[in-house]
């Protein structure tokens, strides 16, 4: 009898009511009922081991990554270290960043007006020969030390700025009303500062609201090398864990790493067994208070925000709040497939979900990692 | 032309219409043509207007949703101005896999239907967003998950007892009072079609608020408010030109008491295929939760109905074909009504039933006031309608404490 004591209840609902109490009395509760076998449904999960057959749990479809401009697996690979001079035996490092409104194939059929940052020297760019945006925008990687000039141009309708983590003056800070504050449109600016300290960092606009401003994909990866640089690794890729709320509630409606959902588990990335792996790895999800990674069937060490040589973590899960990031080091044991997601599992459901595709090194005997 | 018919008037008037075939018509083709050229205009050149939306405006109505074991089937109608493409499902929080037929983008007004292969348990809950091309969300709730029933025979018959006890027998118990009713005096009689009159009003305003009620689920295009209007207005004016035809036909009195007693039990009965139809695709939507004592209050509330459609036939002898026939007319709606709601529901198609209904039960009321002045005529006895409009109405909204 439960609905009796529903507020508010109608004709209509009493009739719906009254309708089951109909088929109660005269014992045709039957059609009302399910067999267990019917109601035996297993959760859905997913296999480990899936092939990419329609059953799945993904998008439907295939984004148009031409007419987006950009491709995830350059935003994977993707080192934008711009062009270099010398200037009083200093090396100088100089970036072209230009903000632009554009739309951008989300999810295979959604379309969203993101504001995204563009660099002629991203692979992106080079790939289209003209300036690219892109979400996340260009992995801009320097070396500690140098001086870095970045020229910011705003072709949006909006105003924008630059805003680096690192070590450097307040007016080269990129924040509204401070320095030279916000970049209106069709205005420009050129950000100088030294490269410190060496680690993994990141960039976004920082123009309120700054919810939107950095959701609509205004951010990305900005990595100071130490001298010397880092360990020699096989592989390094650069993974910004983000979302998109495609209908502007303040909630995100998809999530990955590098903007496209499940892309990586659709097009497994590819490492042989033994190969060093190195992740950068930036957390830029807005709206959620923390996001994590976990490395299926492997350990890796982890460096937070990439400013020690010296791990602190040996471990397959860790979590980031936001704008926290960190590297991580690995080298798989065993050939298979093997996932890699937010052990959120929400958002691993809603798009954060990736692949490594291990296979065997020519040469090399099962079972020969580090 | 014009010289043939000066001097007669009668003469000028078919002249008039002479001139209508040829002047007259071009005059009245002129505006069409120039419509259609300022619609060719619009369509090509905009007119001068900025008509691109700045924002895309979307409409999707959900019109059904289907389950069986290891699928959701969502029967879907784009309700607005452009054509809209279903990009991507996620249900409970995950991106699905999922199918739309005929195709993924639905035409002005044009249904699909998305599938999804998902294993839903039985009871739970689920939470699915449709995201268009647009990247916006159409959400639908399913607040108890349990599978669809099929028309199967088992059904179809459990449809036919629900349609017999809401509708039928209630309506006999109401009829079986006949004899005894018959025995009362003039006083009484009145007192029961004034009864009918407070029973009719009460169940017109309640039809009328379903019909609004539904109106809120039907796409915008088919403006479900018009469609009560259309239906409640043609069917009120077309039951009194039929009255009023066999009035001009000279049946006697009886023969059109007897006719009136026909048409409240049609009205009845259009309100239950309304009735039918709710009960149906309550049971659909898994709203259905069990309880004896509420078939019961059904059953009382549900008998007034006969007594109303005897209400005007008690000083006569119908026979008892009549009798029976008009139980018939006004019960047997709840069956059909049932099985439309629990096989084929559609709001569009509710929301036009219950207008029908509310234009026959007005109506009705009126003929019934009709008589009742007529008696009036012969013997005033204001108070005993008063008490019997009084009565009805209360009777009706006392016996809807039962099962509210």
């Amino acid at each position: 009898m439960n609905g009796l004591e529903s507020e508010g209840l109608t004709r209509r609902n009493f009739l719906k009511i009254g309708g089951a109490g109909i088929a109660g009395l005269t014992g045709v509760a039957g059609l009302h009922r399910i067999s267990a076998g019917e109601a035996a449904a297993a959760p859905p999960h997913q296999e480990h081991q899936q092939e990419h057959d329609e059953h799945a749990q993904m998008t439907v479809g295939q984004v148009d990554h031409q007419r987006n401009g950009f491709h995830p697996l350059d935003l994977l690979y993707d080192f934008d270290y711009g062009t270099v001079t010398e200037e009083n035996g200093r090396t100088v490092r100089e970036w072209n960043i230009v903000a632009v409104d554009q739309e951008v194939e989300i999810a295979p059929g959604v379309y969203f007006p993101a504001w995204v940052y563009g660099s002629p020297t991203s692979a992106a760019s080079r790939k289209q020969g003209r300036v690219v945006g892109q979400v996340p925008g260009p992995t801009l990687r320097c070396v500690e030390g140098e001086l870095l000039r970045i020229h910011f141009a705003n072709a949006s309708l909006h105003p924008h700025t630059l805003h680096f983590h690192g070590i450097h003056s307040a007016r080269m800070d990129g924040a509204p009303g401070i320095g030279r504050g916000m970049i209106g449109p069709g205005e420009s600016f050129t950000y100088e500062f030294d490269a410190e300290p060496f680690g993994l960092h990141l960039y976004h606009c920082h123009v309120f609201p700054l919810a939107r401003h950095i959701a609509k994909g205004l951010y990305g990866t900005f990595i100071v090398d130490p001298q010397g640089g880092w360990p020699p690794v096989d592989h390094e890729y650069v993974m910004v864990m983000n979302g998109i709320d495609v209908d502007f509630d303040d909630e995100n409606d998809f999530y990955a790493v590098n903007t496209i959902p499940f892309h990586y588990q659709l097009h497994p990335i590819p490492i042989k067994v033994g190969e060093t792996v190195r992740i950068f790895l930036v957390n830029l999800l807005e709206f959620d208070p923390i996001n994590s990674f976990h490395l299926h069937a492997n350990f890796f060490h982890y460096y937070p925000t990439g400013t020690s040589l010296e791990p602190s973590e040996y471990t397959d899960t860790i979590m980031q709040a936001q704008a926290q990031r960190g590297i991580l080091e690995f080298a798989y044991k065993y050939p298979g497939l093997f996932m890699f997601h937010a052990h959120k599992t929400e958002f691993a459901e809603l798009g954060w979900t990736g692949n490594f595709e291990v296979t065997v090194a020519e040469g090399a005997g099962d079972g020969d990692a580090e | 032309m014009a010289t043939q018919s000066e001097p007669k008037p009668g003469v000028r008037m078919t002249e008039g219409g002479r001139s209508f075939s040829l002047a007259t018509a071009v005059l009245l083709i002129l505006p069409l043509v120039l419509l259609g050229g300022v619609i060719a205009l619009f369509l090509t050149t905009g007119g001068g207007l900025q008509l691109a939306s700045p924002v895309p405006v979307e409409a999707l109505t959900v019109e059904r949703t289907v389950m069986a074991p290891g699928t959701i089937e969502i029967a879907v109608r784009n309700g607005g101005p452009e054509p809209l493409t279903i990009a991507q499902v996620i249900i409970n929080d995950a991106v699905w896999p999922m199918d739309v037929v005929p195709r993924r983008t639905i035409p002005r007004l044009g249904r699909a239907t998305v599938r999804l292969d998902y294993e839903w348990v039985e009871g739970e809950a689920y939470a699915i967003r449709l995201l268009t091309g647009n990247a916006i969300a159409f959400d639908v709730e399913i607040p108890v998950a349990f599978t669809t029933p099929t028309p199967t025979g088992r059904t179809f018959l459990s449809f036919t007892l629900i349609g017999l006890y809401v509708g039928v027998i209630p309506i006999y118990l109401g009829i079986l009072w006949f004899p005894a009713l018959r025995a009362l005096e003039r006083r009484w009689m009145v007192f029961l079609l004034a009864l009918t009159v407070g029973l009719l009003l009460f169940l017109g305003v309640d039809t009328v608020v379903e019909a609004l009620e539904q109106a809120a689920s039907v796409p915008a295009p088919f403006q479900a408010i018009g469609l009560v209007a259309i239906g409640a207005t043609a069917t009120f004016v077309l039951l009194m030109a039929i009255t009023r035809r066999q009035q001009a036909i000279g049946r006697d009195e009886a023969d059109r008491r007897l006719a009136l007693a026909y048409m409240i039990a049609a009205g009845i009965g259009l309100h239950n295929l309304g009735e039918g139809l709710a009960i149906g695709a309550a049971y659909n939507l898994g709203e259905i939760a069990l309880g004896a004592f509420l078939v019961v209050g059904f059953i009382i509330q549900n008998i007034t109905e006969g007594l109303g459609i005897i209400a005007p036939v008690l000083r006569d002898r119908p026979s008892l074909r009549n009798l029976a026939l008009m139980g018939l007319i006004g019960g047997v709606p709840a069956v059909v009504g049932a099985w439309i709601g629990g096989f084929a529901p559609s709001a569009t198609l509710s929301v036009l039933f219950f207008g029908i209904g509310t234009g026959a039960i007005f109506e009705v009321a009126y003929e019934i006031a009709g008589m009742l002045r007529k008696d009036m005529a012969k013997e005033s006895m204001p108070l005993v309608i008063f008490a019997g409009v009084f009565a009805g109405m209360v009777l009706l909204w006392v016996t809807g404490m039962l099962i509210k």
